[in-house]
């Protein structure tokens, strides 16, 4: 056990406007890692494989348990948290000792090193409102209630991160393209079916049929295989392709 | 509100033109061409004939099926280059489909302007028209070519049926999607196979 060790390989950039360069890492292994608390023991003893010293990896994260996103990167490839890679879980797949490869999202600009910078999505977020508008000056009294049967499919929608996974994933999520991406179009479904976000419906159709909106999506469905909270993320797309379609047509005629 | 400015309402078009009229039209003409097993060279003559013969059948070639080919086309070609795909990365079916339709696309417009080209254009007597067809599949390599022309549009048209039913909404939940998802491959097995079929039939005349 002693002397075995994980093997990283990992994409380094210093600054959003510098190179991108590759380091590698070799690091004592021990059960029940994962790949923060390997990135932590590279912070603590910053030297690469070649036993030069080093900046330490720079990374994100802050709930370790898969709920706020914020450390998601490319573990060998796909886009996924760091917190809930467990190196034991990536060996049974690879095999013991295969090098691990780390490397920031792609799709989001990079801050330093695995740090990227997610606004892109949360400036999405503000354009579909996803909230539900209650602020006023005055007590409006209770509101109407979620029903059951909506609350359970409309939770999974609640679990959303705005980790990036999906739009890492899509095809049509690129430099090219101004797609808003799949988790604002679920969201959409959440805050439209929620009871008080529903007063505000037509607002939020509005803005996911502008230019980048729904109609960009191309039914790839990746965004559906990789999301770490397993939200259908292909269902809530054709239900809101199914929504705006309606709205389009009743938009024509009757506003 | 201000939603002017919007990509909206063209890719809804693109989409149902791709259906309606294009896709009805690939059905009838492919039904329309399996008339060479009922009957061989002289059924086939009648059929091409009786097209011919269709009253207005130049302007309603226009309006039914080249403006809307077109127009499919050159926004599609534009889709294409849209996309970034990674189907190295995320090897799942769906993401192989949507490539594929990309794939497709661009071999069936390549296939269709040879196409037209040969069989509309510069030919348009029946006799001339089958005679030229059967001479240019007995070069195994156009044969080749042909078949993968056709199996490129009936593939783009069949996983775009799909895909058509979920832009329209009309398909939502898992189960529907997984069932539409095997109807389709059926229906490209089904009209790729009987296209072949019809290939081979007039190479054989
Ligand atoms: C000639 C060149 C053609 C090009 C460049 C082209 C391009 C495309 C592209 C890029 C898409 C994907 C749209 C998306 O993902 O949003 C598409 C969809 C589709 N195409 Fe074509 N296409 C062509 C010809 C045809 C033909 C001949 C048919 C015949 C039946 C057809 C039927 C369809 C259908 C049914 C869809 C699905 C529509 C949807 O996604 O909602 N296409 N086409
Ligand atoms: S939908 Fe899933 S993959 Fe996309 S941001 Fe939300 S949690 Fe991440």
């Amino acid at each position: 056990m002693e002397n075995r060790h994980i093997k990283l390989k990992i994409k380094r950039q210093d600054s959003p406007d510098s190179l991108p360069w590759w380091e590698e890492f070799c690091i004592p292994y021990k059960p029940n890692m994962n790949i923060v608390s390997v990135l932590m023991e590279i912070r603590k003893n910053p030297v690469n494989s070649k036993g030069e010293k080093t900046n330490p990896v720079v990374w994100e994260c802050n709930c370790l348990e898969e709920v706020c996103g914020a450390c998601s990167m490319l573990i060998n490839g796909i886009p996924k948290q760091a917190c809930a890679s467990l190196i034991d879980k990536i060996y049974e797949k690879t095999g013991f000792e295969k090098k691990i490869v780390l490397e920031p999202l792609k799709k989001f600009p990079v801050i330093r090193d695995l740090t990227i910078d997610r606004h892109s999505m949360f400036d999405n977020l503000k354009r579909i409102k996803a909230w539900v508008s209650v602020d006023g000056s005055f007590a409006i009294g209770r509101g109407p209630r979620f029903a059951e049967r909506e609350q359970k499919w409309a939770y999974v929608i609640s679990r959303c991160m705005t980790c990036g996974c999906c739009q890492e994933a899509c095809p049509n999520v690129n430099p090219k393209s101004n797609f808003i991406g799949p988790s604002a179009i679920a969201q959409v479904r959440l805050f439209n079916t929620h009871p008080i976000g529903a007063m505000h419906k037509e607002i939020r159709l509005n803005a996911l049929m502008s230019n980048g909106g729904i109609q960009e999506c191309g039914n790839a469905q990746n965004c559906r295989k990789v999301c770490p909270k397993e939200i259908p993320l292909t269902t809530h797309i054709a239900a809101l392709n199914r929504d705006t379609v309606k709205y389009s047509i009743w938009r024509w005629f009757s506003e | 509100m201000n939603y002017k400015k919007s990509n909206f309402l063209i890719r809804k078009v693109h989409s149902l033109l791709a259906i309606i009229p294009m896709g009805l039209f690939i059905i009838l003409h492919i039904t329309l061409n399996s008339s060479v097993f009922y009957g061989g060279i002289t059924a086939y003559k009648t059929v091409i004939n009786v097209m011919q013969n269709i009253p207005l059948i130049t302007e309603a070639e226009i309006i039914i099926i080249a403006i809307p080919i077109i127009f499919h086309a050159i926004y599609g070609l534009w889709i294409v280059y849209l996309a970034k795909n990674n189907v190295l990365t995320y090897t799942y079916y769906r993401n192989w489909a949507f490539y594929l339709q990309r794939i497709t696309a661009v071999i069936t417009l390549i296939y269709l302007l040879f196409h037209v080209a040969i069989l509309r254009f510069l030919n348009h007597d029946a006799s001339v028209i089958i005679s030229v067809l059967n001479r240019t599949l007995q070069n195994p390599l156009f044969f080749i070519l042909y078949v993968i022309g056709v199996l490129s549009a009936i593939y783009h048209f069949t996983n775009g049926i799909f895909s058509f039913l979920i832009s329209w909404g009309v398909i939502v939940n898992d189960k529907s999607q997984k069932v539409l998802q095997y109807i389709v491959l059926l229906l490209f097995v089904l009209l790729g196979g009987l296209s072949v079929g019809i290939l081979g039939k007039i190479t054989y005349f």
